[in-house]
């Protein structure tokens, strides 16, 4: 069976998380990235599914692609919701910010464990948040 | 229940070993702290051992409830050992600036149970 | 899904080829032109690659990478593939990708690309008494095509090249990485003590490879002591200590203990100087005493027996 490189989970409930997390290990591991990498893509994964469930106060969606160029591996990831929005995507991207309780790593924590990261959003009608990992091909 | 997904509290003498899955959900991770206090109360134990050898994610939610459970057993009177982090979960967890608090970590459970035996070397 | 390639990760994006095609002044007119001396092209295709063949078998230095019957067969097809494609009209996507891939693919066989280069000029001398001798061209149209054509392999060339030298400098970064792997390495040096002695800068990409290394192997070898020498560290900079201090919580949540050697007095004075704090954090002037130190830990005494 050939390698699924591309697909999108719904992020309704607290279950979905996991679910994220799980597609997303698969994915990596079968797409050839090593241990530390796949990781640190699955910790980034449960930290915008969590954002969504927790923050957005509205349904969501993962979407997800495996990338590739020559030499190397990457993936994209994208979490819409339609949810309340962030008034100020800079201030949300400071280390520390938070709103809803977390300890306060939140975003910035994630753009260190990714090599990209970008964050659309607009009061009252949503927020989409893609990241991107890339890695040596084996 | 399926072992291999749920959460074990095995009571050892005056001590709780607490082995958690690979990929715990928010759900066990919830469960892990009402069940964790209520067996210290229960037991009286003097602390106990986290095992999370098979972990293979710690996000920021379960960073925090490892280390508000470790302030709970404090207050307790109990002390909290972290033991067998993989390298790869211990990488991610500093990059995302996650902390557990007061809690100790060890290589393996071998090494927590020394700390609560009194003849460990290093704390 | 929208994604930007903008990655610096490749070697020359579809946008910039399509300014390359500005650049060289390629309009649609250049592509309808190529596309008028198409069934020609396919016509005298197979003589073309039987001719090219015959002349490049007469040097030794190209006959080596033809190889058997059976490989030239393909070698042939591919190229006549390769060729045909030069006059289809279509230079989107599709064409760009497979020109990138010519040159990997080449660079990997380790042809040189003046062969390269020289089969599309032996390709022009062929071709040139083709679009001149045709009944169906005036000589302005004959003129136009010569030129679109020259505009083409010109971009083709520009291409192939590139990706070569982009291949060959993914060669030499994974060679970089691998002298970098060597040059740390990280060694139980007893029971329960590892050592890593740092040669060089600490830069991020650097740290991820040794922090990984240096994890593996506390728990692999099940040791509660890491010794990190930085004697062989030139300087220090505030972002080089803020990776030592990352490599340190990580090791910390592993449950095992950093403690850092090699602190010559320049390297205090640094360390000093920017204000970095590595009061938590056990550190020796020389790896023999934080040997010492990590033994003491351990509760291991060493002796001299002859001085029993």
């Amino acid at each position: 069976m050939a390698n699924q490189e591309a697909g999108e989970n719904p992020i309704k409930s607290e279950g979905d998380i996991v679910t994220c997390r799980k597609l997303i290990r698969n994915a990596a591991v079968a797409a050839g990235f090593g241990m530390t990498d796949v990781t640190r893509i699955v910790t980034a994964v449960s930290e915008l599914a969590r954002n969504v469930y927790v923050h957005s106060g509205s349904d969501g969606v993962m979407r997800w692609e495996i990338l590739h160029q020559p030499g190397q591996i990457g993936i994209h990831l994208e979490f819409e919701d339609y949810g309340k929005g962030i008034p100020d995507v800079d201030q949300a991207m400071e280390v520390g910010f938070t709103t809803a309780g977390t300890m306060g790593m939140g975003l910035s924590g994630v753009k260190r464990l990714m090599d990209d990261i970008n964050i659309k959003s607009e009061v009252g009608v949503g927020t989409t948040i893609t990241v991107e990992k890339w890695g040596r091909a084996k | 229940m399926d072992g291999e997904n749920s959460l074990s509290v095995i009571k050892l003498k005056n001590i709780l070993l607490v082995t958690v899955p690979d990929d715990p959900g928010d759900d066990i991770i919830h469960e892990l702290q009402t069940k964790v206090l209520h067996a210290i109360e229960k037991y009286q134990s003097k602390g106990l051992i986290l095992d999370i050898s098979s972990v293979n994610i710690l996000d920021s939610f379960f960073a925090r409830t490892i280390s508000e459970t470790t302030q709970m057993v404090a207050l307790m009177g109990g002390k909290t050992v972290i033991a067998g982090m993989q390298p790869s979960v211990a990488i991610t967890a500093t990059e995302l600036g996650l902390h557990l608090g007061k809690a100790i970590s060890t290589l393996d459970v071998d090494r927590a149970l020394d700390i609560f035996t009194d003849n460990f070397k290093l704390v | 899904m929208n994604h930007s390639h903008s990655n610096s990760k490749y070697i020359s994006n579809f946008n910039s080829w399509a300014e390359q095609k500005r650049f060289v002044n390629f309009t649609d007119e250049d592509a309808a032109l190529l596309q008028k001396l198409h069934p020609f092209a396919v016509d005298y295709a197979d003589v073309f690659v039987e001719k090219l063949y015959e002349h490049l078998q007469k040097f030794p230095d190209t006959k080596r990478f033809l190889g058997d019957e059976k490989m030239l067969m393909r070698l042939k097809l591919a190229q006549k593939a390769y060729f045909m494609d030069l006059t289809s009209g279509d230079y989107g996507e599709g064409y760009f990708k497979s020109r990138i891939k010519v040159g990997i693919a080449h660079q990997r066989i380790g042809l040189p690309p003046r062969i390269y280069m020289s089969t599309y000029c032996y390709y022009m001398q062929l071709m040139i008494p083709q679009i001149y001798s045709n009944p169906t061209f005036d000589v302005e149209t004959a003129n136009g095509i010569f030129s679109a054509l020259h505009k083409i392999i010109n971009l083709d060339q520009e291409l192939a090249i590139s990706a070569y030298i982009h291949a060959t400098d993914e060669v030499i970064s994974r060679q970089t990485e691998e002298i970098l792997e060597m040059s740390t390495p990280v060694i139980q040096i007893w029971e329960g003590v590892v050592a890593a002695p740092i040669i060089g800068m600490l830069d991020s990409g650097r740290t991820q490879q040794f922090m990984e290394r240096l994890l593996e192997t506390i728990v692999q070898t099940n040791s509660p002591v890491a010794l990190i020498d930085i004697t062989g560290v030139p300087q220090i900079d505030t972002a080089t200590a803020q990776h030592l201090i990352d490599t340190i919580n990580a090791v910390k949540l592993l449950g095992s203990q950093v403690i850092i050697t090699g602190v010559r007095p320049v390297i205090a004075q640094t360390l000093v100087h920017l204000g970095i704090d590595l009061s938590g954090i056990i550190t020796r002037p020389t790896m023999a005493l934080g040997l010492k130190v990590a033994l003491d830990k351990l509760s291991i005494k060493v002796v001299d027996v002859s001085k029993e």
